[in-house]
């Protein structure tokens, strides 16, 4: 570390050692004296424009602004004196000229830095006696995020956040002066994966979220620190409840370590699924056909029968799928009472992803930022990991980095971030600066073979920076705790058993007796999914894969539950049961359901304190002895295999807002999940005359990668499709997107009422198009 | 005769838009012989010694703003400032119409100088027929060889780009401008950093005012010392003053600075009969008053600013006693409250709380205590703003509320607090 | 829209060169608009895209960049922008009396246009013509040393095409008013309750109609000044105390 040159600074007559360089208003936190700021933000800097940081410094006639100004040696500070809080009392009154003082009704009261600074520095009375100037009080930005034009004090934090820390630039200042307002081009919604962020960077009640707009006042809440188990991010969030309801989040702004303080909207909006009326309230068994309402003991006396009679035939006949949506520690006792009944059968992997645990140089978030080139490679974390992408874009946007994305699908990244796009990785290879010292890898889990050959190709000398973004909050977490075919909690050896991909390949042979599956959606996310004779269901909701099981069982979500998730990069979080949240009475957490079966199994388990500390070791290093692509891991090759002449190449994408389980549960944010949509590039599309907001339907021409996809319309993911004679997958909204590359197709993935899954890698043909109203052309025409 | 023809000459006596003329009169000889003659640092060293100052408003030494150029970052560039919308300031508009060869052949040594091989020129959005005028007079003078490619064989090439702003008087402000010229909203810049060292671009930058530049050129025919010969201690050389309002010859007059106020006013052909001064507003909207009895302050920086006040950008609006100085007050306040561009608190919001205080006075529903309100507040938004507009709606109305407080008082609403 | 493809399409090489000139591209956003509004009449969401295109920026940062701008006029004008000058020095030599007349003449108000979309009418700041007080610019070009008379020579040659400068071109009917605000609330749409109108463009004041109603309130009704506020005031701010105490 560089020795930094500390200088020392008086402030109301304390002295502080700050390294050189320091902005006065952070120098000042130090002393734990705060100076009020609007504008400034620790993330982004000074902006010098609210001008109520003022501060006197001795030596200089003008009263300064404390978020521009560097400490210096030997500067004197007050920030009490006379002229200081005159000056603050005087731009403070202004700030109130003109505003509307409904803090009855605002949501940000009680937690307003108007309020707040007003009550310290205000004078207590207005010498304005004009009435104050009008302005539409609730302006719809866009679907998460509402507008009150009169309480904006125009410190433009959210206009520079979408500037210097997302990059989209969609939120703007309008006009000029006094009539200054926050907007959108031409009112288009306001709309990217982190707008959630703009509500807590408004020191005022500006700017709302829809989902918490007159819902509570801050003190009614009551608050619990934990990790957001969306993705595998792990970002480090504050859970509100209120009524024994989840009422918002908020992000840490001190999680410089993972979320840098920012939050993603999956991450903070879909949060409303935990009262919502379609939640599994008790067992359900499927008797003849039926669903029927039973107690606790006799399902897992069922349960615990049809697992005890299946490993007395073999124990192969049974699997267990998931641990990736599990705690640590439900994770390492799941497996544990499986092989103590002989089962090797444990797989995590209940989707597209192969690999979580990235093994050697696995790196931190902190250190992406550091890096000069940052290779993308599969499925980009844009919606897979939001806050991964937002340090992309960090390490791009802030500190100049050169940002790879190879075949890549996906949206291009908005101008401002410097990114090339390339089809092969040798064209990503010469693509690369001169002499880069710092790569990183950012994969998605799932192509092993172009991680191996991509980490073969880069030159030597530079460091390598290894990680991946994959589907599952805990799968690195789930992999180090044993929920592995090939492997023993912190990847010992272990005796081989089924893999997912096996486990289904064995159920459509009838060779499959008994299925747990944890928290997982395989029928909707897998082409090859297939029903096992007895298949076991621990979820919050009906999902797919519930609806084709003969037991469901109601499990807790992350919020009403305790115990630790390692996120991407290895590091252990805590999973903290939200306080006063209320939880279906009869719902388990999957940990008391494992133990409740090892019971019934006759199972003994090691002590609390053990297993914590098990899986403390557990985790604590990461493996060295494998890299990304890792041939244990079983990557189905041919992946990369080309479509037909003639036909499109189906590459299924994730969306944050798409999914079967709690996203599709949530009706706060129900406006925010996609439409089954088709993106083309604009030559292909051109070519068969297709635009933006028209629809096609998708007819498969062969085989998808993950299994013949014909002449099996009978499993649980096609299940719509089958409906059809053809198999066709029907209604997709046309998205042309610039930088595709041709000849692909990109589906959403995840949609329960339009499965792309089976289509995944599918060469199709695009049929049955149909021209858009013309309404709706305008309203997709928007970049979402 | 104070009144000199340095910059104004020939004016309404030749057409110097055309490059012939003005070449017939000794046009670019100048140019020429600094691209033949002299190094750049030659061309530095003679403004240096001439004492010439900014002549946009902040009257800055001109010298000492290049000076701060780092020496060894490339490219610097030149700013011409012409986005002339100081109110009561038409000087710039004049040397953009009149004599656009004038303005080009400054531009051209001020980025010798500086050794700045790609300069600009911001014309105010609304001088369209200005920015004609000098669209052709630059093709004129491309044509002739004098901007382009080793300019008369030294080897220096030199770019001239004309850009047109689009109506926003902050955008004379030279942060401001650079990011207006860079395609942004012409919102002034936090500094530091400070043009010379991050101007546009990032990189060193010089903005100069039209005139400022323009006077390079008689400095170089006829030396620093001719220059520095005239005006007074400090203030020296020759300044074009747009004098209006209540007199009967309005117009550009260009004397030597250090000229009695007096005197400008009788150039200008004096009041109009039968009437009395009243106040002067002595250096654009930005500046306090002086009255009858400040008539013989010299026109000078020092001792305007030793008034109170200050010469800015040289226009001076002579107000007789048929003034509304409650009119005269609400117009500026208005008019810094369109102008504001709206980035900090105490400009955005001072200025239109005054402007709407103001508004109440004009519908003679003032308050006692608006009265001293108005100066209270207009003093509490000053000194704590970005750039100077905040600072600029103090200075009139503070002096017009001390000098004419009967004006204000008749228009308070009296009878209705009484009832 | 087909009407702009071929526009852009013709205007591409200029544009083209307009970019040129500068280090960086973005630098061009300023005078590009220029160029499509000097086509166009104004500037016009799909000159706004095109600009927003060719530099590689987001619609909305054009959008923010273009609002700053008066002369930017965001929706169609009228055939004659008629801005007079409500500067200083011809507020002094009379400029309130012009302006008046204007208004009486045009039947419309500052920032309006009239029904027959011919003129345009506008109140701005110093144009810095200040010796030839009161003045004005048509389609910004200058007319001096105005006069009631003049005035109504103006309108009546504009009217019957005679006048020496040329109309703007007309590439859209105007609107009653081509500010952003009329913008704004249109795109949005339905306002919540608890939302008010906006103050008129007609308003330079600033000073909402209906808040003259409240101050009038204040002014006459003591009630509101007496109590607790009113020893408040004495301590901290005599002179108001002082004004309700009269």
């Amino acid at each position: 570390m560089n020795e930094q040159q500390l200088v020392t600074v008086t402030i109301d007559g304390t002295q502080v050692q700050v390294p050189k360089g320091t902005w006065l208003v952070e120098a000042a936190k130090q002393i734990k004296r705060e100076i009020p700021v609007y504008c400034y933000h620790r993330k982004m800097g000074p902006a010098g424009l609210c001008r109520v940081c003022l501060v006197e410094i001795e030596g200089m006639p003008k009263l300064q602004i404390a978020c521009n100004t560097a400490v210096t040696d030997g500067m004197i500070v007050h920030t009490q004196s006379d002229k200081a809080s005159d000056g603050r009392r005087a731009v403070l009154e202004l700030y109130l000229v003109n505003h509307p003082l409904d803090c009855p009704i605002c949501d940000k009261g009680g937690e307003c830095d108007l309020q707040d600074y007003a009550m310290a520095y205000g004078q207590g009375y207005s010498r304005g006696v004009d009435p104050k100037v009008s302005k539409p009080k609730a302006v719809d930005l866009g679907p998460t995020i509402v507008l009150d034009e009169e309480r904006c004090v125009v410190c433009q934090r959210c206009v520079r956040f979408d500037d210097m820390i997302v990059g989209e630039r969609e939120l703007v200042l309008k006009d000029r002066g006094v009539r200054n307002i926050i907007a959108t081009a031409n009112g288009e919604p306001y709309r990217h994966n982190f707008t959630g962020n703009v509500t807590e960077l408004c020191p005022v009640g500006a700017l709302t979220s829809k989902t918490y707009r007159f819902k509570s006042r801050p003190w009614d809440l009551q608050r619990t620190t934990t990790t957001c188990t969306q993705c595998p991010a792990g970002c480090q969030m504050h859970v509100d409840v209120r009524v024994g309801v989840v009422q918002r989040t908020m992000s840490l702004e001190n999680d410089d370590a993972i979320s840098d303080g920012w939050l993603c909207d999956r991450g903070r909006y879909n949060v409303g699924f935990y009262d919502d009326p379609d939640r599994i309230t008790q067992p359900m068994y499927k008797r003849d056909g039926t669903w029927v309402q039973i107690g606790w003991d006799d399902a897992l006396d069922l349960w615990a029968t049809a697992i005890r009679e299946a490993c007395t035939i073999d124990p192969a006949s049974v699997g267990v799928i998931g641990g990736g949506r599990l705690t640590n520690e439900e994770a390492f006792l799941l497996q544990h009472v499986f092989r103590a009944k002989g089962v090797a059968g444990l797989d995590w992997r209940a989707g597209r992803q192969r690999q979580a645990s990235p093994g050697r140089n696995s790196g931190t978030l902190v250190d992406l930022e550091g890096c000069d080139t940052i290779l993308i490679i599969g499925e980009s974390p844009a919606e897979r990991a939001p806050i991964v992408d937002l340090r992309v874009r960090k390490a791009a946007l802030q500190k100049g980095a050169k940002v790879i994305r190879i075949a890549s699908a996906e949206r291009p990244y908005p101008a401002p971030i410097p990114s090339t796009d390339v089809a092969t990785l040798a064209e990503a290879i010469k693509a690369l600066p001169k002499e880069p010292k710092r790569i990183a890898i950012v994969w998605d889990g799932c192509d092993g073979e172009l991680a191996t050959s991509l980490l073969e190709k880069l030159p030597a000398g530079a460091e390598i920076l290894t990680y991946i973004s994959g589907e599952q909050p805990n799968a690195r977490g789930a992999e180090a705790m044993g929920m592995l075919p090939f492997g023993k909690p912190g990847y010992g050896k272990a005796e081989s058993g089924l893999s997912t991909a096996e486990m289904f390949a064995a159920a459509r042979e009838g060779k499959l007796a008994v299925l747990s599956i944890f928290g997982a959606n395989p029928a909707l996310h897998r082409a090859d999914f297939a029903r096992a004779s007895f298949a076991v269901v621990s979820d919050l909701f009906m999902t797919k894969t519930a609806q084709l099981a003969d037991l469901v069982l109601p499990a807790k979500g992350p919020f009403e539950k305790t115990g630790t998730t390692t996120n991407m990069t290895g590091d252990v979080l805590p999973v903290n049961g939200a306080q006063s949240l209320e939880t279906p009475d009869d719902a388990l957490s999957d940990l008391e359901m494992i133990v409740a079966l090892a019971q019934k199994l006759d199972v003994e388990l090691p002590a609390a304190q053990e297993v914590d500390a098990t899986v403390l070791r557990h985790l604590a290093t990461a493996p060295e002895d494998f890299t990304l692509g890792d041939r244990r891991f079983g990557f189905p090759a041919g992946q990369n295999a080309r479509g037909k002449d003639g036909a499109f190449k189906v590459v299924v994408q994730t969306r944050i807002f798409a999914g079967g389980g709690t996203v599709a549960h949530d009706a706060r944010i129900a406006q925010l999940c996609p439409l089954p949509a088709a993106a083309l590039s604009p030559e292909d599309a051109a070519e068969l005359g297709v635009s933006t907001g028209d629809y096609v339907d998708l007819a498969p021409l062969d085989a998808g990668a993950d299994g013949a996809l014909l002449g099996r319309p009978s499993t649980g993911a096609l299940a719509r499709a089958a409906q059809d004679d053809n198999v066709v997958l029907h209604d997709l909204l046309v998205e042309v997107r610039s930088g595709m590359p041709r000849g692909t197709v990109a589906l959403i993935g995840g949609l329960p009422d339009s499965p792309a899954n089976g289509f995944d890698g599918a060469s199709v043909s695009v049929t049955n198009i149909r021209r858009a109203p013309e309404s709706t052309a305008e309203a997709v025409g928007a970049p979402a | 005769m104070p009144v000199v023809k340095v910059l104004t000459a020939g004016i309404g006596e030749a057409d110097l838009r055309d490059i012939k003329v003005y070449r017939d009169r000794g046009g670019y000889t100048q140019l020429k012989r600094a691209f033949t003659e002299m190094k750049p640092a030659d061309v530095q060293a003679l403004s240096d010694k001439s004492g010439l100052r900014g002549r946009g408003g902040a009257g800055f030494p001109t010298g000492k703003k290049w000076s701060f150029l780092p020496p060894d970052v490339r490219p610097r560039y030149l700013v011409c400032n012409c986005d002339e919308a100081e109110p009561g300031t038409f000087k710039d508009r004049m040397l953009l119409e009149e004599t656009p060869h004038q303005v080009i052949e400054g531009i051209l040594l001020g980025a010798y100088a500086i050794e700045s091989h790609h300069a600009f020129i911001y014309i105010r959005g609304e001088f369209k027929r200005g920015y004609e005028i000098f669209m052709e007079a630059l093709a004129q003078a491309r044509k002739a060889g004098f901007v382009g490619k080793n300019l008369f064989g030294s080897g220096f090439d030199l770019e001239l780009t004309v850009h047109r702003g689009a109506g926003a008087y902050i955008c004379g402000e030279e942060t401001a401008l650079l990011n207006s010229l860079e395609g942004k909203r012409g919102e002034p810049r936090l500094k530091p950093p400070f043009p010379a060292l991050q101007g546009l671009y990032s990189k060193p930058t010089v903005v100069n005012n039209v005139e400022t530049l323009a006077y390079l050129i008689p400095i170089l025919e006829r030396g620093p010392e001719w220059f520095s010969s005239v005006g007074t201690e400090r203030s020296k050389g020759y300044k074009i003053i747009s004098i209006s309002g209540h007199v009967q010859k309005p117009g550009n007059y260009e004397v030597a600075l250090g000229t009695p106020v007096r005197e400008l006013i009788e150039i200008a052909g004096g009041l109009r009969p039968g009437r009395k001064l009243m106040a002067i507003q002595p250096g654009g909207g930005s500046s306090a008053c002086i009255f009858e009895e400040q008539l013989d302050l010299p026109y000078d920086y020092e001792s305007l600013q030793k008034a109170g006040t200050m010469l800015g950008s040289g226009a001076i609006v002579v107000m007789d006693d048929t003034t509304d100085f409650v009119r005269a007050a609400f117009n500026l306040v208005r008019f810094f409250a369109h102008e504001s561009c709206g980035q900090c608190t105490p400009c955005r919001e001072g200025g239109h709380w005054l402007e709407r205080v103001l508004h109440r006075f004009l519908e003679n529903r003032g308050l006692t205590s608006d009265i001293e309100m108005l100066a209270r507040v207009s003093h509490e938004i000053t000194g704590i703003n970005l750039c100077p507009l905040g600072d600029s709606i103090e200075p009139f109305l503070a002096s017009v509320l001390k000098r004419f407080p009967e004006q204000f008082e008749a228009r308070v609403a009296r009878e209705t607090v009484r009832a | 829209m087909n009407d702009f493809k071929a526009l852009r399409e013709k205007l591409k090489p200029e544009c083209d060169a307009i970019i040129a000139q500068y280090e960086q591209p973005r630098s061009a956003l300023l005078p590009l608009v220029h160029l499509f509004q000097a086509h166009e009449g104004y500037a016009s969401a799909d000159a706004l895209r095109a600009v927003s295109e060719m530099l590689d920026l987001s619609p909305a940062v054009v959008e923010s960049t273009v609002s700053f701008y008066t002369l930017f006029y965001r929706k169609p004008v009228g055939k004659y922008m008629l801005q007079v000058c409500r500067g200083l020095a011809c507020t002094l030599n009379g400029a309130e009396d012009i302006m008046a007349y204007c208004r009486e003449r045009l039947g419309v108000g500052h920032l309006e246009t009239t029904d027959d979309g011919m003129f345009s009418y506008e109140e701005v700041e110093c144009l810095a013509a200040c010796d030839r007080a009161t003045c004005m610019q048509v389609n910004l070009n200058f007319v001096y040393d105005l006069t009631p008379q003049m005035i109504d020579d103006m309108l009546a040659a504009m009217r019957s095409g005679k006048y020496a400068i040329a109309p703007l071109p007309q590439s859209q009917a105007p609107a009653r008013t081509w500010t952003l605000r009329q913008d704004l609330q249109v795109s949005h749409g339905e306002k919540s309750a608890g939302a008010q109108d906006q103050s008129e463009p007609n308003n330079p004041g600033g000073l909402d109609r209906d808040g003259i109603i409240m101050l009038d309130r204040i002014l006459s009704d003591e009630a509101r000044f007496k109590g607790r506020t009113k020893e408040r005031l004495a301590n901290l701010e005599p002179a108001m105390a002082e004004a309700i105490e009269e």
